[in-house]
């Protein structure tokens, strides 16, 4: 039988103008499990808390329930404190009777102190069930991997090794740059790619922390936050190296419109990437070069802008305007998309440099016109209502970034998803470079289209969210609830019960569940380093052999029963 | 491993989304920071927001974690209402002076039961912002008349009147600035008719008439008579993109208000949104869809165009809008029942031109108040909205970035 201490705060007056607390403590005195029942002016002062530790000892109570405000409020600093006098987390209950009873029914005392005592009385049930999952600690291991050579990794790899971490980059193309070595000019300094790029791998090749494996390919990746194990293929050469945390900086692919505009059907109708080209082996020059913006995005197939080809057709637009003096240049867009003050400012600048610009409908898009070559564009002009003709010899098509088809094998090889685009999606907006597996961080181009100066401090961003693993010596079981409160704990299978039918296996979200054939038999296995303690499997488990010890179906059924 | 007390700590001006993320990556690889804030609050503007776009999230939840683990993090030093008076550099690391104003009410003992607000007479005393950690009331210094009657009623002793101000110096290594934005005063600018009509709000005013925690609890109401409006026109660039009161592009703000008229939506369908906009920049991973999204079959209206004149009718009837729509070259005039203006959100420390307020220590800024990112200090250790026009998750990622560049700083002249 539990030998449970209860405290009633009154937190000043606060909760017991409203609620009748000889009410609560006749109401209580009836559960046998209640071994003394005590009402203190407030808990946040240190005195009291003193009383309350000093009771606890003299009464030997097992567990301690303590009614007072809000977690969110104050109720942790009665916790802690009694955590600090070394009373372990899962033996403290916590009952809000401030902001969930008193306040909010302050017209209605009598129903107040009902809630309350149903609310102590189901605190009362928990503590009584409630058991311990075991705690884990892993050590980490202190290297970090990251997968891709692009600016993202390469900047993040520098910032580990500056910081004295080891670091290895799994690259699949042979040299380091990324699509960084594809294009000549950065907007909006209109400085040199290679000038950026170089000092990179330069580090790159000179810090001896830094291992750069080129030409690689993944065949697996296991563990979890503190030590993945990857194999890898590198030049031929299978090879496996172990690591705290994974970031992954696998960019983007370049989109081909094929069909589009007549692309490839035509001469003359080139992408941003192929003018890029034509300016890295050197001068280019068309008298009344057309751009034509969001050429295959901002679609159906593609419902989404990718960022930096506004910018680029800018870029590119200005270079061909300055190289041909006297040359007329159009770009037709649907928005130009150009946020911020240095963009805004660059469009400011392109524009009073005599760019054209023209608007256009996606219903009504641009049509090229010509037999082997294209002659002339026709588009309808949406801001001036007419239909315009413009004689060209060139014809730039800005083409979106899209996703890599190996992030679907990566992701499911991490345990985590990709979104309805087929990009790396982050955790939460105000955690932008955080997956929902611990330890596993995503930068650049792979999670979202970003410009290289982006890629760059995301890169930097990301390793700055890897330090804070790297550093720990040993990393304890993760759990989902990063909000402070009572340990969530880890599923346990009861192996006696468990058929093995895999359900478990399908629900969870973190891949933690994993069947295994012990004794002749299927059995779900979990592992903790890797459980959240969603309750996911709980719920679909057909005969309850899969528990988590803070919150099992003991305790849950007679919360439930106590309520109602 | 060295212990942190022997670096010199980083000093963080701004305790917003970003200023916190970066005092808590420094604080997590080991670095003591000092964390100064001008509010009584940690939290920022994004603790003034209801839902964060595009997941259409609270915005309050990991705030409020984080604020949590940044006021009770070993090696954080929060200083809430107070700024950075004078800054120097010496030999490689910072000398500051910061101008601590008292709190008066002690956050740590409040139980935020508000009996000092009641007793107040002069109704110094406010609430503070609920959801943030510690829940606290605090002093609006300037009316309190310091006449001590609040000190009296509080139950838990946490008022102290004798306290002053005081001056900490401190040697720093590095400085971050996350200074964050604010909202421009829209009233130079006659043709927006701001202040003119309680039904002209600006979009922070929007988020907070609206927001679910807030006054109304979710309802879309008028301000001027609590009745449900027929229709709400988003005014987009509302002073932006404007040479004469902000030239840059707020970047935010076409998102900022997709997220509001789908809120709007969402809470009550019948309400007509209308979107004024110059370009739809929708940039962001689900950014392009969430201006495509449809509610219950009816769909928030696009409409591009910049207007020209808005009034308030006569009477109390509506709000004239007045505005040429650019893709049918039709001019128009509509009545509108409210109107929301978008985009007059500037860099905050712009008001403190050099030599106007001697007191308060700034880094150097380009003539819109965004700091210079040619200068070293300010490119590699800025970040937030101070630094260019930023969402949430982008100042984050340049709040982390910037930690980075302090930790390897280090690193280089080991």
């Amino acid at each position: 039988m539990a030998n449970i201490c209860v405290f009633l705060c009154k937190c000043f007056g606060e909760i017991d103008n409203t609620i009748d607390f000889n009410f609560l403590r006749k109401e209580l005195s009836k559960d046998t499990s209640v071994s003394s029942l005590s009402i203190v002016d407030s808990l946040c002062l240190e005195t009291d808390i003193e009383k309350v530790a000093f009771q606890i000892k003299e009464t030997h109570a097992d567990k301690v329930l303590i009614a007072a405000c809000s977690t969110l409020s104050r109720g942790n600093l009665p916790v802690d404190s009694l955590i600090k006098e070394g009373i372990e987390r899962y033996k403290i209950g916590l009952v809000d009777i401030r902001e969930g009873c008193a306040w909010i029914h302050g017209d209605d005392p009598e129903g107040a102190a009902k809630k309350a005592k149903d609310l102590i009385n189901m605190g009362l049930a928990a503590l009584r069930y409630r058991e311990a999952s075991e705690d884990m600690c892993v050590p980490v291991h202190p290297d970090a991997l990251i997968i891709g050579a692009g600016p993202a990794g390469l900047a993040a790899a520098i910032s580990l090794g500056k910081m004295g971490f080891k670091v290895n980059i799994l690259e699949r193309a042979n040299a380091p740059g990324g699509m960084l070595r594809l294009i000549s000019q950065l907007y909006p300094t209109g400085e040199d790619a290679a000038n950026k790029l170089n000092p990179y791998i330069d580090e790159v090749e000179n810090n001896p922390l830094i291992t750069f494996y080129p030409q690689s390919k993944i065949s697996s990746i296991e563990g979890y936050a503190g030590n993945f194990t990857v194999q890898f293929s590198s030049q031929g050469k299978d090879n496996s190296i172990q690591s705290g945390i994974i970031i992954i900086a696998t960019g983007a692919k370049i989109f081909f419109p094929t069909g589009l505009y007549r692309y490839g059907e035509i001469g003359n109708v080139i992408t941003q990437m192929e003018l890029e080209r034509q300016f890295l082996k050197g001068s280019f020059d068309a008298k009344t070069p057309v751009f034509i913006q969001c050429t295959g995005a901002r679609n159906e197939e593609r419902p989404y802008c990718s960022t930096i080809c506004c910018p680029a057709s800018l870029k590119n637009a200005m270079r061909l305007a300055e190289e041909e003096p006297g040359s007329e240049v159009f770009i037709l867009h649907r928005g130009i998309m150009m946020p911020g003050n240095i963009l805004e400012e660059y469009y400011r600048d392109a524009l009073s440099r005599g760019i054209q610009f023209i608007l256009f409908e996606e219903e009504r898009p641009p049509r090229i016109v010509g037999d082997d070559h294209v002659e002339h564009v026709e588009v309808y002009d949406a801001v001036n209502g007419i239909t315009r003709k413009i004689e060209t010899d060139l014809v730039v098509l800005s083409t979106p970034l899209v996703p890599s088809l190996d992030n679907a094998r990566l992701a499911q090889m991490l345990g985590i998803e990709v979104d309805r685009y087929g990009f790396f999606p982050e955790s939460y907006p105000m955690h932008p470079l955080e997956t929902k597996m611990d330890g596993v961080f995503i930068c650049g181009s792979a999670r979202w289209p970003v410009a290289s100066d982006q890629a760059i401090l995301q890169g930097k961003a990301a390793a700055m969210k890897a330090v804070s693993y790297l550093r720990q010596s040993e990393i304890a079981a993760s759990t989902l609830s990063r909000v402070p409160g009572p340990k969530s704990g880890h599923a346990r299978v009861v192996s006696d019960f468990c058929t093995g039918c895999g359900n478990c296996v399908a629900a969870c979200l973190f891949d933690a569940c994993h069947l295994e054939k012990t004794e002749g038999r299927y059995i779900s296995k979990v592992d903790m380093m890797r459980c959240k303690a969603c309750g996911n499997c709980v719920s679909v488990c057909p005969n309850g052999s899969i528990q988590i010890p803070e919150h099992n179906y003991h305790m849950v059924g007679e919360m439930i029963k106590r309520a109602f | 491993m060295r212990n942190p007390k022997d670096i010199s700590p980083v000093l963080v001006v701004g305790g917003g989304v970003a200023g916190i993320t970066a005092s808590l990556d420094l604080a997590d690889a080991g670095r003591m920071v000092h964390l100064v804030e001008s509010t009584e609050h940690l939290g920022g503007q994004v603790s003034k927001l209801d839902k964060l776009y595009p997941t259409d999230h609270c915005a309050f939840c990991p705030l409020w974690t984080d604020v949590k683990k940044c006021m009770e993090h070993s090696l954080i030093t929060v200083h809430t209402l107070s700024h950075v008076k004078e800054l120097k550099k010496e030999s490689g690391k910072y000398s500051a002076v910061i101008l601590k104003n008292p709190r008066y009410i002690d956050e740590k003992k409040c139980v935020f039961c508000g009996r000092c607000v009641e007793e107040c007479p002069v109704n110094a005393i406010h609430y503070g912002w609920e959801h943030l950690y510690p829940p606290s009331c605090f002093i609006d210094e300037p009316s309190c008349t310091k006449c001590g009657n609040c000190a009296e009623v509080c139950p838990a002793g946490a008022i102290n009147m004798e306290l002053k101000k005081e001056e900490i110096n401190l040697l720093v290594s590095d400085v971050i600035w996350a200074t964050g934005f604010k909202e421009a005063d829209l009233r130079h600018l006659k043709e927006y008719g701001s202040g003119t009509h309680p039904d002209i709000m600006t979009s922070m005013e929007f988020e907070n008439w609206t927001a679910e925690g807030g006054i109304n609890k979710g309802k879309i109401v008028k301000r001027s008579d609590h009745s449900v409006p027929q229709n709400i026109a988003f005014i987009q660039c509302a002073g932006a993109r404007d040479l004469r009161m902000i030239p840059s592009c707020s970047a935010v703000c076409c998102m900022h208000a997709l997220k509001q008229a789908g809120w709007v939506k969402r809470r009550n369908r019948m309400i007509d949104c209308y979107i004024f906009y110059t370009d739809l920049r929708t940039v962001g991973r689900d950014y392009y869809r969430y201006s495509l999204s449809e509610f219950e079959g009816t769909k928030i209206k696009l409409i591009r165009g910049k207007p020209g004149l808005i009034h308030p009718l006569p009477g109390g009837d509506g709000i004239a809008v007045q505005f040429e729509n650019t893709l049918t070259r039709k001019r128009e005039i509509r009545k509108f029942d409210m109107v929301v203006l978008n985009g007059n959100i500037q860099p905050s420390l712009i008001q403190y031109r050099p030599g106007q307020d001697e007191k308060t220590a700034i880094p150097p800024m380009d003539k819109e108040g965004f700091f210079n990112t040619k200068s070293d200090e300010t490119s590699n250790f800025a970040c937030g909205f101070g630094l260019a026009p930023a969402d949430v998750a982008e100042s984050v990622i340049q709040a982390s970035a910037a930690a980075m560049r302090v930790l390897n700083k280090e690193s280089d002249q080991r």
